[in-house]
């Protein structure tokens, strides 16, 4: 054990020389970073502040971008609305940062987007959401509903399931989510009655959409798990999950303890990644699906060297609170990580920091080979990535069932399926069934 | 469990049993096919075969545990790992075709990392093809609910071909359990005969069975039958239908009533410690919250320190605790452990607490409101320092992850534990309350503070008793909770207001009356999740109430909160301090 | 449970002073800061900052006149704010009309839900007028109803605290579920114009800082006045000794109720102000928390005066502002351990301290003085 006296103090001294004097280099540039450090969502979103500032690390150790030293701002976003907005206020009018990374919960993009649009800020946004969104101001890294939902969906219903029971939190990410299900579903043929959770009707009794939601923070699941326990009874059923990350754990710690396996009523969940498992029964959810662009035991050099060089890096980081051990990478810290290398390969493309060359490069189609292999810009500000379905495991890694290859990322996908990603998605087997297939 | 597995295996592995090579052989083949196809028919050829290896070996490729190793320059071959691991944590390998130990050219027995091996693939698939090859070997389990699961596969799968081993079955098979199993899993295969006799048989004995699981296959028979015109067999399914939901409703009400008990004690466990330092003490403890977060804390401190110790980074120095390493039943008594602890733990806080701030604040209880809300953030962002912002994992010991089904309720054991749980210490503080010299000293302090203190009580010291003795039942809470719920910084906000309204609606001070009412709301909120849809479905076409009630069935739990909440608040006007208000003459 | 010992009851400071005071701060933020920012000197987000705190300010006193004034902690100021808040959001979301994401002719909120048709009870509130009204009717008779009930059996103490505290909490209940069809968790946002004036500009901006200060100070006149009077007097009285006044003759109840009502009005116009300034309102205003933070600002800066309540909320609020930016990992340490400190060593809040320096700065001038 160390001696604490000297981090401590020069945390403090740390503290009062950004109070004396904020750095105004001319050789760094400022990036922000807004994240809720404290709060109910300082659980999922630390990780990515943790992973954003190893990032700019790296990028500085290798000269920085355009010759100029990356600077981060962080600030905590508190998990309080109205003050993200605050927050991002203060990075672009304030701090003048050249671009903004973080938001987790759609409510807190929602909250800053105005800020953003009005000062013409960009703010690359790494975690899966609802899509329905495209705004010039906003880099969405994040995964889409048809890079995540629908594959899964597509996923269960190849094996044979038949019933499907929509389950989430009841925020817009989960709504937005299981009425785009609701209309796949039907639109493959699944009858309305094998479709549980129950539905929304408006005023004139007429199904406008479907799901069973649940509070943010809500601790009691028997209810609710003795309903999966009845609808599964008759076989063939799954439940399609957009739990929030927290309320994950009373879920399947009642999901298991009623008996309910992933053998007969296996869940594919959209919110829990490698980093969500530290704090879940791991050995009671094996065989669990999910779906995300990354996982990280994809087996590729990239992956290795940039879990290792985390691992490194978080081994001699001095961020007060910061986690050593046992930590592990998930796809929202790796779609941060590609956002930061896409926005240098944007400036570097650009040749300039302003938003409006940067945007325009990000347009014109940027790639970058990341841990989850190769990520492409997109004129609609989204990402064409590879798609991966996997089932946990006791050590609460991911093992790779399937996995699809460029997947385009499509955010409109309400009432229409203009767009079907399957065409562009390479089937088929290499190796063994169901090998973890490496994409190089 | 693991490690009887494992046993096992390499029994197995090591003396081969006559005639069982060849079942290994078809494995190993099946291991090795070329694609899914080809992999599942020659799976299928064990199909019906009694063969003891098949069950561990499927159950290894299942699990990850069968590995493909090649030899330099030879086809790749599947082997299974046993023994402990040594030093370099290699384990000796053993050939899945014949159970033999490996050897490499010079006869030596080869030993192999498994980490650095390949495991055997195997698809969703496969898996099925292998659950169908297990469940007929399973169909002759001596253990009756591994019967009973294979034959409920069985009739799911409306398996026509297993009709006649099923009926064989009937005939020989006494458990009761089973029996019904085995009736239903008939009928529901009968159900898919084309004779509408046959069929009306099916759903009459469903319905005499008031099987849950075949509601959706009578509701297609009933489809069938309405585009087939047929009356008779309409009815028969209409009769069948309604037997079975008029079943459906009693277990409602017996899992609702369960249910209640369930959330009603984890209410009453997680207030009976603000029952005592709010209600006898009059602090408003808004670090109550945090007490209960201590004591999940130290269950988690404590079960890591049973298994591989605990490594921790506080404010960026890292701090590492050795652990037991115990397995088995060792490792899964630590919850045992943790419970006295995490008391300990939060009492400690507890004392801490009442000693730097709470004791000034007595005669200013809101003023205790916003000193302790102080603490409650301080000691929030300590934990998320200490422990990480991410939640923690707390596993469940075996003996608190089952289940047990009574007449189609489903009853887990945490639950029931919970309920047990609540009970003893509910008795404890009430024993400890009026039954010790220190009860005595604790009531009296509560209900007259100047004339304890002429008495000669050192009134100081029992008030940090007191407070030590709620903290700790607090931390007693949070123990609880890691086995429901997550461990994180921020678990106590979660509990905070539920655990002050049951305090409140029971009376302040009053022991009885925090029970009646953490019992009492709990009930309250799970009839209002359970039975609120139906009767919004009956009040949809109520002007502007129908209107808000309309889509409850999708979120009916925040709505039983809501309601909770709202019966509180008229509660309250009817019995202004409670349900058993503390009578007393003076006036302020 | 030991009652709380009556605080003594405080001089009114002479009105000459005070009203110098309110002079002063209307003449600093209605004309001063404004002037500032329109000459480049602070940038907007400051001055936009300052607003917010503004309207936080007026929260405060809303809580203070319940519990500095008349002994009442409500924990559920924070339900009324908000609720003065999504009324005239509502307001502001129908003024979005078709520039929402979806450029549907209904907020995007409802084109998610699935809906196609906007519900009845939105349909008024396109009337800025009606949106208006409703800022002060729906807190009002929310308020007017629980409060009613509440005092008519007589709940008081600890009861009312965690009984306004059960409201807010089911209030915001009800806000998080989306079938409430007032945007769920993300509540409204994205606005784009009030009356015409597009609140992207800086002098829209400016203009709802001057509104929020001109009413703020003619909040602290009216406040001020009503001590003054007979009015006062007994609602002090009832602070001091309920039972007293009440065996005096006085109805206690219908001055509570009345008081009640006021403070939720005018947190109700707080909330109504901060909506277009900060662009944001949902469910999260409605929580518990926040209503015990409104709690702290005046704890902090001193409770039953004019003043504290406003400069605690500005106080605590600019910390937390510059905290969560400068020490993001420790600013929830260094807020609640001045919330500690400040109950325990300075119970009169902030603008007690140079009372309790007083002395500290005669004993530091008394031996310096012979020297001299």
């Amino acid at each position: 054990m160390k001696k604490p006296s000297n981090r401590v103090l020069a945390a403090c001294a740390l503290a009062l020389a950004s109070l004396v004097a904020p750095a105004k280099a001319q050789d760094t540039v400022k990036v922000g970073v807004l994240h809720s450090l404290s709060g109910t969502m300082a659980i999922s979103e630390t990780s990515l502040r943790d992973v954003l500032l190893f990032t700019f690390d790296e990028i500085n150790a290798k000269g920085g971008v355009l010759g100029r030293k990356i600077e981060p701002v962080v600030v905590d976003g508190a998990s309080n609305w109205p003050l993200f907005a605050e927050k991002s206020k203060q990075l672009l009018e304030q701090d003048k940062v050249a671009v903004t990374f973080g938001c987790w919960t759609s409510v807190s993009r929602k909250s800053c987007l105005p800020v953003f649009e009005k000062n013409n800020g960009l703010l690359f946004y790494p975690v899966q959401y609802e899509g329905e969104e495209e705004s010039p101001n906003v880099a969405y890294t994040a995964e889409a509903v048809n890079q995540q939902a629908t594959p899964a969906v597509d996923y269960l219903l190849a094996q044979g399931v038949k019933k499907f029971y929509l389950l989430g939190s009841d925020y817009v990410y989960p709504q937005t989510t299981n009425l785009v299900l609701l209309e796949y579903l039907l639109s493959k043929g699944v009858p309305i009655e094998n479709i549980g959770g129950g539905f929304r009707k408006d005023a004139s009794g007429k199904i406008i959409s479907a799901g069973k939601y649940t509070p943010f923070g809500h601790t009691d699941y028997q209810q609710i798990v003795a309903e999966i326990k009845q609808f599964s009874s008759g076989g063939g059923a799954a439940v399609v999950s957009t739990l929030n990350g927290d309320t994950n754990v009373p879920f399947f710690k009642e999901y298991a303890a009623s008996g309910l396996t992933a053998e007969t009523c296996p869940v594919v969940s959209f919110s829990i990644s490698e980093d969500e498992f530290r704090g879940l029964p791991a050995d009671k959810l094996v065989g669990q699906l999910g779906c995300w662009t990354y996982f990280q035991t994809i087996k590729s050099p990239a992956n290795a060297k940039f879990i290792a060089d985390f691992q490194a890096w978080l081994a001699k980081s001095t961020v007060p609170g910061i986690v050593k051990d046992g930590r592990v990478t998930c796809s929202p810290m790796v779609l941060s990580y590609n956002g930061v290398y896409l926005w240098k390969a944007c400036v570097e493309k650009a040749g300039s920091f302003e938003v409006d060359k940067v945007r325009a490069a990000w347009k014109s189609g940027v790639s970058f080979d990341g841990p989850g292999g190769k990520v492409t810009t997109q004129p609609n500000m989204h990402l064409t990535k590879n798609v991966f379905i996997g089932e946990t495991k006791a050590d609460g890694q991911f093992k790779i069932l399937k996995s699809y290859v460029n997947v385009f990322g499509e955010p409109w996908l309400m009432g229409k399926f203009k767009y079907d990603f399957r065409s562009t998605v390479i089937l088929g087997r290499v190796g063994g069934p169901g090998r973890a297939r490496p994409l190089h | 469990m693991r490690n009887l597995f494992a046993a096992i295996v390499a029994l197995l592995a090591l003396f081969p049993a006559a005639g069982a090579e060849e079942a290994r052989e078809v494995i190993r083949r099946a291991v090795l096919g070329k694609d899914e196809a080809a992999q599942a028919a020659v799976l299928n050829e064990l199909m019906g075969r009694a063969d003891d290896v098949i069950q561990p070996l499927l159950d290894a490729w299942r699990k990850d545990r069968i590995f493909l190793h090649a030899a330099p320059g030879a086809a790749p071959s599947p082997v299974l790992l046993v023994g402990d691991k040594d030093a370099k944590r290699s384990q000796k390998a053993v050939i899945l075709a014949t159970g033999l130990p490996l050897r490499d050219a010079a006869g030596q027995e080869v030993r192999l990392v498994a980490d650095e091996l390949e495991t055997a693939p195997h698809s969703a698939n496969l898996r099925r093809v292998m659950k169908a090859v297990l469940d007929l070997t399973d169909l002759s389990s001596p253990i009756a609910a591994k019967r009973q699961a294979a034959i409920a596969a069985i009739g799911q799968a409306q398996q026509s071909e297993k009709l006649p081993v099923l009926e064989r079955r009937l005939k020989t098979e006494a458990d009761p359990k089973v029996v019904k199993a085995l009736r239903e899993a008939v009928a529901l295969i009968r159900l898919k005969s084309k004779e509408a006799a046959v069929k009306a048989d099916a759903l009459r004995e469903l319905a005499d069975l008031k099987s849950l699981a075949s509601t959706d296959f009578i509701k297609t028979a009933i489809k069938e039958a309405e585009s087939a015109n047929d009356a008779q067999l309409l009815a028969a399914g209409v009769d069948a239908l309604k037997a079975v939901n008029t079943h459906r409703g009693f277990v409602d009400f017996g899992g609702t009533i369960f249910r209640s008990l369930s959330l009603g004690s984890i209410l009453l466990i997680v207030a009976l410690g603000l029952a005592i330092t709010f209600g006898l003490m009059g602090v408003i403890n808004m670090a109550h919250g945090e007490m209960i977060a201590i004591g999940a804390y130290t269950t988690y401190v404590v079960q890591n320190l049973f298994g591989s110790g605990l490594a921790l980074s506080p404010f960026g120095w890292s701090l590492s605790l050795p652990g037991l390493h115990a397995t088995g039943w060792l490792q899964e008594s630590y919850f045992l452990f943790a419970l006295p602890l995490s008391f300990l733990a939060a009492a400690c806080a507890g004392v801490l607490l009442e000693r730097s701030v709470i004791r000034f604040l007595y005669r200013r209880p809101l003023e205790s409101l916003l000193a302790t809300w102080g603490v409650s953030l301080l000691l929030q962002q300590l934990l998320r320092l200490t422990f990480g912002a991410n939640n923690v994992q707390v596993g469940s010991p075996a003996y608190l992850s089952g289940n047990w089904v009574v007449g189609d309720i489903l009853l887990g054991w945490n639950r029931v534990f919970v309920i047990g749980f609540a009970a003893v210490v509910v008795l404890g503080v009430w024993l400890v309350l009026t039954r010790t010299p220190l009860g005595l000293l604790i009531r009296s302090v509560t209900q007259n503070r100047a004339m304890a203190s002429c008495m000669g009580v050192r009134t100081e010291r029992v008030n940090t008793l007191t407070f030590a003795l709620g903290s700790g039942l607090a931390g007693l809470a949070g123990a609880f909770l890691s086995q429901i719920g997550n461990v994180g910084p921020s678990l106590g906000q979660s509990y905070i207001v539920d655990s002050f309204m049951v305090v409140v609606v029971g009376g302040v001070g009053n022991l009885v009356g925090t029970v009646v009412s953490g019992i009492g709301i709990g009930s309250f909120d799970q009839f209002v999740q359970q039975y609120s849809p139906s009767v919004a479905g009956a009040l949809a076409n109520v002007p502007v109430v129908g209107g808000f009630l309309q889509n409850l069935a999708q979120d009916s739990a925040v709505f039983g909160k809501i309601l909770v909440l709202c019966a509180i608040i008229l509660f309250l006007q009817w019995r202004p301090s409670g349900l058993f208000a503390a009578r007393s003459r003076s006036l302020d | 449970m030991p009652s709380p010992a009556p605080e003594p009851l405080r001089p009114p400071a002479p009105l000459s002073d005070a009203s110098a005071a309110i002079l002063l701060f209307a003449a600093v933020t209605i004309l001063i800061m404004p002037a500032l920012d329109a000459g480049g000197v602070i940038d907007h987000f400051t001055l936009n900052l300052w607003g917010k705190y503004l309207c936080y300010a007026l929260l405060a006193l809303s809580v203070d006149l319940l519990w500095g004034g008349t002994g009442l902690l409500s924990l559920g100021q924070g339900l009324f704010f908000a609720l003065g808040g999504y009324m005239h959001g509502m307001y502001l979301m129908r003024m979005i009309g078709d520039q929402g994401q979806y450029h549907k002719p209904i907020p995007d909120f409802l084109v998610f839900l699935g809906w196609t048709d906007l519900p009845a009870f939105w349909k008024p509130f396109e009337h800025f007028s009606f949106a208006m009204l409703m800022v002060f009717l729906l807190p009002g008779l929310v308020a007017g109803i629980f409060g009613w009930l509440a005092f008519r059996s007589r709940i008081k103490g600890v009861y009312f605290s965690i009984l306004t505290q059960a409201l807010t909490y089911a209030g915001a209940l009800i806000f998080f579920r989306n079938n409430t069809l007032m945007g769920g968790n993300n509540g409204f946002t994205d606005f784009k114009q009030v009356l015409g004036f597009p609140l992207r500009e800086p002098a829209t901006q400016r203009g709802l800082f001057v509104l929020t200060a001109a009413v703020l100070v003619g909040v602290i006149v009216l406040l001020r006045w009503l001590r003054g009077t007979k009015f006062g007097l007994v609602q002090r009285a009832i602070r001091d000794g309920e039972n007293r006044t009440l065996f005096s003759g006085y109805a206690t109840p219908a001055f509570k109720l009345f008081l009640f009502v006021l403070a939720a009005l005018i947190a109700a116009i707080g909330g109504a102000l901060y909506v277009p300034q900060v662009g944001i309102i949902n469910p999260s205003d409605m929580t518990p928390d926040k209503s015990l933070e409104a709690i702290v600002w005046v704890a902090v800066g001193g409770r039953g005066t004019l003043v504290g309540p406003i400069l605690g909320a500005v106080f605590v609020n600019f910390l937390k502002s510059y905290a969560t930016r400068a020490i993001p990992d420790l600013w929830l340490i260094l807020l609640g351990g001045l919330f500690l400190l400040v109950v325990l060593f300075l119970p009169g809040g902030l603008v007690s301290l140079p009372e309790k320096l007083r002395p500290l700065w005669r004993r530091f001038r008394a031996p310096a003085a012979p020297a001299a």
